[in-house]
């Protein structure tokens, strides 16, 4: 408990200081900082990748998308119907209605659809060495963050969650997030592709320049695709841009109360 | 925020230059956007909530009775990337608003369009118009 505290007040001081930075690509900051919109500064970017004193990427920066929000098939460049449903999978998708979205109820968007729609941040602690954690900070949906353990191991038999459990590691210039121990609630995408526990995912992470953020990620999932299929999401930098509170279930229309099944 | 400001900054919005608008739930499942309604009132409630913000008017009725109308607009950070902010609508304000009407039947709708009394065109910031 108090190494997970100090991890948790360490990365607060962490996110503190990268915020307030003013060496890094990002620091580009906003006049009214926090809130979301700022000067929006002239930033090129195709401009160099930037870097940390030992060399290794900053992935810093309020990034959009990277993920699929209304069609994975679509938005991946997929042919129609490419994507590898077993039967049953398809069965249930085409079942499903916009309004059943867990998103609607204020649910989190999982992996990687998270990444697609709202503001986000990666965030590697501590940057004055290699790097033991990297987070990433949502803004929506929901508010929330995931956390990628650098250099370690699954647990044997991980619970089911909605992030699941992620380990990273570096390829060079690559971010590689492999995760699993996913639970089956949130949909790949608002069309309503669904997946099993047994989903694996492995996210390579590359700043391609200043601006750019390729996300080229496989979805290896036997419960519900009969072969892992990869494609590639780009997020954009949004110089001046601040991630901003977003709690989703405060008046939502959708009833929470009786929780989400 | 200068109203200039304000004005360059929805603009901006609407040209796709800022964030992206992110929509919540399924705009079609509530609303339908071949029933777009149209109301000049005036403003009795400001709600600046998650994860859509909304106004209310009054609507005075042909027949004189008034019914007060539901607006639903996208979420607070977004409409602040927007260039929206709690206090672009006060209570009081003479508006006309258009909006497409829900399928429950309900007087609510999602905003389509905002026109304050200086006569200023805001943009809603909802699904049904992206």
């Amino acid at each position: 408990m108090k190494r997970t505290l100090l991890i948790a007040v360490s990365a607060c001081v962490a996110i503190a200081g990268l915020a307030a930075s003013a060496s890094l690509a990002f620091a580009q900051q906003a006049a009214e900082g926090g809130r979301g919109r700022g000067n929006r500064p002239r930033v090129a970017l195709d401009g160099p990748v930037p870097r940390y004193p030992d060399g290794t990427v900053d992935l810093g920066g309020a990034w959009t998308g990277g993920g699929p929000v209304q069609d994975m098939e679509a938005q991946g460049k997929f042919k129609p119907g490419e994507i590898p449903l077993l039967p049953w999978a398809k069965k249930l998708m085409e079942s499903r209605t916009p309004e059943d979205d867990p998103h609607a109820y204020c649910m989190p968007m999982g992996v990687p659809r998270q990444a697609g729609n709202y503001p986000w941040r990666f965030v590697q602690y501590p940057t004055h060495t290699k790097a033991s954690h990297i987070f990433v900070l949502w803004e929506g949906n929901i508010h929330s963050f995931r956390q990628i353990f650098m250099d370690a191991k699954h647990p044997a038999d991980p619970d089911p969650t909605w992030f699941g459990h992620s380990i990273g590691s570096w390829d060079r210039d690559t971010l590689v997030i492999d995760t699993v121990g996913f639970n089956d609630k949130f949909w790949f995408d608002r069309r309503g592709h669904p997946h099993t526990e047994q989903l694996h995912t492995i996210e390579r992470w590359t700043r391609k320049d200043l601006g750019h953020l390729d996300n080229q990620v496989t979805i290896d999932d036997p419960g519900a695709y009969s072969r892992p299929f990869t494609t590639t999401y780009t997020a954009t930098l949004q110089p001046g841009e601040e991630i901003m509170e977003y709690i989703c279930n405060e008046n939502n229309n959708y009833g929470v109360a009786g929780g989400f099944r | 925020m200068s109203a200039t400001t304000r004005i360059l900054a929805v603009a901006l919005g609407l040209l796709g230059l800022g964030a992206p608008v992110v929509a919540h739930h399924a705009f079609s499942s509530e609303y339908d956007e071949n029933k777009v309604v149209t109301f000049k009132g005036t403003v009795t409630k400001i709600e600046w909530t998650n994860p859509h913000a909304r106004f209310f008017i009054d609507v005075v009725n042909p027949d004189k009775t008034t019914t007060n109308w539901s607006f639903e607009l996208a979420s607070p950070n977004s409409l602040t990337r927007e260039g929206w902010d709690r206090h672009t609508l006060t209570v009081g304000d003479a508006i006309t608003v258009s909006g497409f009407a829900a399928k429950s039947g309900k007087s609510m709708a999602s905003t389509r369009s905002v026109t304050t009394t200086d006569g200023k065109a805001l943009f809603g910031g909802t699904q049904g118009i992206q």
